[in-house]
């Protein structure tokens, strides 16, 4: 098919890298914001506006809000009817049905406690009978009390999934998309390399005074190769994390058997009871385990909070406690869990050193799931995530100035296309994020179904970035720039700048309180990187503008400036 | 020193390992120093040393601050994001990085 090898990878490089390149912009995009999840929830929920806490006692304020704690109604009306064996009696009422498993999850992050409690389903069929019912809360572990769950987390529950499931459910097909995007995301990096023919000698090269077809190719060999180890291992990592449990999920198909087998040997060794009893038991004091657990991890040279606390089989003879330790000060993913019998506090059972196989995949998912405690880190991720960015949109942009001067003069489309949607997830996904978020705070924090409100936002402006990209690419057929950038960039300048005031008139939240007054990082830094995302859009508005073949409309010029035009 | 500490030294040093690593390329030579690359083929050759010295002790200062898988993310994290800083220099300010290597007179004479 073609004369070389490097034609044929650079073919598919070109292609594939085209087509799936739209999703791993929406990918390195989120998952950039991602970073920085848990600050966005802060900035978005007010409420939640306070400093991360260790976890509290459980004896004293968790245990009491566990026995609070019901069936959530929405869960117990979808599972119920399919967990439920008729042949076994009637149907268990909500209310009636028996707690099983406490957890509670604190991160160095989170000002607020996740908790819940699974109940089992006394009546469920025999291949079901490992399934729960489930009842979760958020709770402010300063004074225990229950805070409303209702409102969209959009750093946590909409941002970060859509960056490895497109926040697209049905039949996972958003995460099958992802991972074939994270696939081919391996394969250009791979393809890129051997294009590239200068990878060394152009290692720091970017010529942005060369025309726009030389510099475009420049920032994206640049952004590719000096980030070259973080795209590959976060397209690798976002791979291996979902490799066991959606992509190739064998141990809960083909090796089902084997797996449970093995999951009942591991239990028995460790001498952790697989099932309850039926012998009620009270249970010891969880402070006290929480105690030993501390010393045993400092005796470790690992000192360190309670991140994950699990109660197993409550209320019975066979309960047992799992305390797993915040793993704040390490990358790989591991809770060194020690876990004690629930009525005499007792250990039962230290987890030892995991093995070489185990520590490389605890390494390489801490990797990409970052629980650490390393801001330097994280910022550090941010770039290598926009360097993707980056990376991706001037590969974009190459594209389209390789071929419009050719489709152009044949009357083709492609070019028009491509660059339309370019606009449409470049800055198109830029103005729906900030959009969500500015609409999160005009609308008021109580009204109901609020989250509703602020996703139908999201991709409401993202449709009408679309539908305005589409509108302005037709100077692209006639190999022109498609002035939409520029509008866009406008826009994105001018809803990051509403998005601060905003946060500013909703909470009092300025940046001169936040950051010198009553020190918050999380809502400071969220609104600062808004700021430097409106300079950075409206600098590139105006280097847009100062092409003379931008065809911008009489309002970008007006809010640019005449000078401009010069 | 404090783990801030060592973080700002790898940070200046990888910063600076990236900078000699530039100049001592041909290209970038004689877009810094306006002058002949053929005729500077011992500084390139020392600036080369001086860089993969100056990353090893970047890698060291990070293993200073951090538990090593950590700051071997750190490090190359760092590696990549001093390098596009070095390109983007290059591309808009390149003499400014003359005062990495102030010792161009001397060869001259």
């Amino acid at each position: 098919m073609f004369n070389s090898f490097r034609l044929s990878m650079t073919w598919l490089h070109t292609w594939f890298g085209l087509v799936l390149g739209f999703v791993l912009m929406v990918c390195f995009f989120f998952g950039s914001l991602s970073v920085f999840d848990r600050e966005i929830d802060r900035w978005s929920i007010p409420q939640t506006r306070f400093e991360a806490q260790p976890m509290p006692s459980f004896d004293d304020l968790l245990l009491p809000i566990f026995q609070q704690i019901e069936p959530d109604k929405a869960n117990y009306a979808t599972q119920m009817p399919r967990l439920h064996d008729p042949a076994k009696g009637s149907m268990t009422s909500r209310l009636e049905l028996p707690a099983d498993r406490f957890w509670a999850y604190n991160t160095h992050r989170d000002p607020v406690l996740a908790m819940g409690v699974r109940f089992s389903v006394p009546t469920a069929h025999s291949s079901l009978k490992d399934m729960r019912i489930r009842g979760d809360v958020v709770v402010d572990p300063r004074s225990g009390k229950i805070l409303p769950d209702d409102a969209l987390r959009i750093g946590s529950a909409w941002f970060y999934p859509l960056h490895y499931s497109l926040n697209w459910s049905w039949k996972n097909l958003g995460y099958w998309i992802v991972g074939l995007a994270g696939f081919v995301m391996l394969a250009a990096l791979v393809t890129g390399i051997i294009m590239h023919r200068k990878v060394f000698r152009e290692f720091f090269t970017f010529r942005p005074k060369k025309r726009m077809q030389r510099s475009t190719l420049d920032m994206h060999n640049l952004t590719g190769v000096l980030a070259l180890p973080f795209h590959f291992f976060f397209a690798f990592t976002g791979l291996v994390i979902f490799a066991g449990s959606i992509y190739l999920p064998v141990t809960h198909t083909l090796l089902k058997p084997i797996h449970d087998q093995q999951h009942l040997l591991e239990a028995e060794r460790a001498g952790l009871p697989a099932e309850r009893s039926g012998q009620p038991a009270a249970l010891a004091s969880v402070d006290a385990m929480m105690e030993e657990a501390k010393r045993r991890w400092a005796a470790r040279d690992m000192a360190g909070d309670v991140g994950f606390l699990v109660v197993n089989h409550v209320g019975d003879a066979n309960s047992f406690v799992s305390i797993y330790r915040a793993g704040s000060d390490r990358v790989a993913l591991v809770g060194e869990g020690i876990h004690f019998k629930g009525n005499t506090g007792e250990v039962l059972y230290e987890e030892p050193p995991r093995s070489v196989v185990m520590s490389t995949n605890e390494f390489l998912t801490g990797l990409h799931l970052q629980h650490f405690e390393h801001w330097l880190l994280r910022w550090l991720y941010v770039a290598g995530g926009l360097m993707g960015c980056v990376c991706i949109a001037t590969g974009f942009v190459f594209f389209v100035e390789k071929r419009k001067q050719q489709h152009a003069k044949v009357g083709g489309q492609g070019s028009r296309v491509v660059d339309a949607l370019a606009v449409t997830t470049v800055t198109g996904m830029v103005i729906a994020a900030i959009g969500m978020l500015l609409i999160n705070r005009l609308l008021p924090m109580d009204l109901a179904g609020k989250g509703d409100y602020e996703r139908a936002a999201f991709w409401g402006f993202w449709l009408l970035a679309m539908l305005h990209a589409v509108w302005r690419s037709a100077a692209v057929a006639q190999a022109k720039p498609n002035p939409a950038w520029l509008e866009q960039c406008l826009a994105v300048s001018v809803l990051a700048c509403l998005a601060v005031i905003m946060n500013w008139f909703s909470t009092g939240d300025h940046l001169i309180k936040t950051v010198f007054i009553n020190t918050y990082w999380p809502v400071a830094g969220v609104d600062i990187s808004l700021l430097v995302t409106a300079a950075v859009a409206w600098g590139v508005a105006r280097k847009l503008a100062k092409r003379k073949d931008v065809n911008i409309g009489e309002h970008s010029v007006l809010i640019l400036g005449e000078s401009v035009r010069d | 020193m404090t783990s801030y500490q060592w973080l700002l030294l790898a940070l200046l040093l990888s910063q600076s390992g990236m900078v000699w690593i530039a100049l001592s390329m041909k290209v970038h030579w004689e877009q810094v120093m306006l002058h002949s690359a053929a005729e500077s083929i011992t500084s390139r050759k020392t600036l080369k040393s001086l860089a993969v010295t100056a990353l090893m002790l970047s890698l060291l200062s990070c293993l200073m601050a951090d538990h090593p898988s950590m700051a071997l993310l750190v490090w190359i994290m760092l590696m990549a994001i001093t390098a596009l800083t070095v390109a983007l220099v290059l591309s808009w300010r390149a003499r400014l990085l003359r005062f990495m290597w102030p010792f161009l007179n001397l060869e001259k004479s």
